[in-house]
């Protein structure tokens, strides 16, 4: 049962990504066999360090989605205080829900079973652009975003440049 | 349909009325029957906390209470069956399918509707509504001192 409902959902998905494109990014399965493993390619936002760079990621489902979240990792190498250094994106609304003793992060903030591939990798693509310096993934990306931010800019540029050369 | 909890029948109302007394909710959600191997499978699957998935038989004393309670809030919401008026909204957005004649909703306080078994899983991970966020428990409160 809960597999027809994952598998039917990213089926759907799949098909109006394919029909409607999104601008910034481009989605589709890694197997064509397997709807639980897309492969994302998210062209650097306008205006951004990221400009320019074609970036690959995996999204890895589970036969719980929508009720829960998928991961995501960059397969590209990544300089941002959320990636950590495996390429593992740490964003909020990836994080599964439930009562946040500590009221770190709102439910608001966090997964919900209305995400799609879409709104996953919108938020990815916001997060390129403006990092979230409160919990970084990467201490030493967000250290060096912070406080020697050309250096940080350098970082980056050479992945940008490592991305253009992996893609062709 | 939903991945959901199938084990929403006579066992619901049983944790309702006793929510409060900690021997019915052990009756209900106690250790399973000696044949386990077969029933383990048909278990629902309880998520006390994020990342955590247990059966029945594997949850503390707390975790069932806990979850006994949030049944018992849940069941309190109401119910209804799509009869095709388009006033409910027409597509479940959780599942993303369509809602059809005689399928059984969920509509909550805020009234956002969805499918039964695709929300009721969703209720049981977290409180609130998926559509506007609105903690479902507060709401319920509201609709409780207003009527």
């Amino acid at each position: 049962m809960a597999q027809e409902q994952s598998a039917l959902l990213l089926r759907k998905q799949l098909a109006d990504l394919n029909k409607n494109p999104v601008e910034g990014f481009s989605a589709g399965l890694k197997d064509d066999n397997d709807l639980y493993k897309w492969e994302v390619v998210i062209i650097g936002p306008q205006d951004t360090l990221y400009e320019g760079g074609m970036f690959k990621a995996n999204l890895t489902f589970t036969k719980d989605y929508p009720q829960k979240p998928p991961k995501m990792q960059f397969t590209t190498d990544m300089w941002h205080p959320n990636i950590e250094q495996d390429g593992s994106v740490c964003i909020s609304i990836l994080h599964e829900p439930g009562d946040d003793k500590w009221g770190y992060e709102s439910a608001s903030e966090r997964w919900l079973p209305i995400h799609t591939v879409e709104t996953i990798i919108v938020s990815v693509i916001s997060m390129l652009a403006e990092p979230n310096d409160e919990s970084p993934a990467n201490v030493d990306a967000a250290k060096m975003w912070r406080e020697r931010y050309d250096e940080f800019k350098r970082v980056v540029s050479r992945t940008v440049r490592k991305s253009q050369e992996e893609f062709s | 349909m939903g991945n959901c909890l199938k084990a929403q029948s006579n066992d619901d109302i049983s944790l309702l009325r006793g929510h409060d007394s900690q021997d019915s909710v052990e009756q209900a959600l106690g250790p399973p029957p000696p044949y386990q191997e077969h029933v383990q499978q048909r278990m629902p699957v309880y998520h006390p906390a994020p990342n955590v998935s247990r059966t029945a038989s594997q949850l503390t004393e707390e975790e069932q209470i806990k979850i006994a309670k949030r049944l018992g809030l849940i069941s309190h919401l109401p119910t209804g069956i799509y009869d095709g008026s388009s006033k409910k909204g027409k597509e479940c957005v959780i599942c993303m399918g369509d809602f059809a004649v005689g399928e059984p909703l969920r509509i909550l306080p805020c009234m956002h509707s969805y499918h039964k078994d695709c929300i009721d899983d969703w209720l049981m991970r977290s409180f609130t509504c998926p559509s506007c966020m609105e903690p479902v428990d507060a709401a319920l409160l509201t609709t409780y001192e207003t009527s």
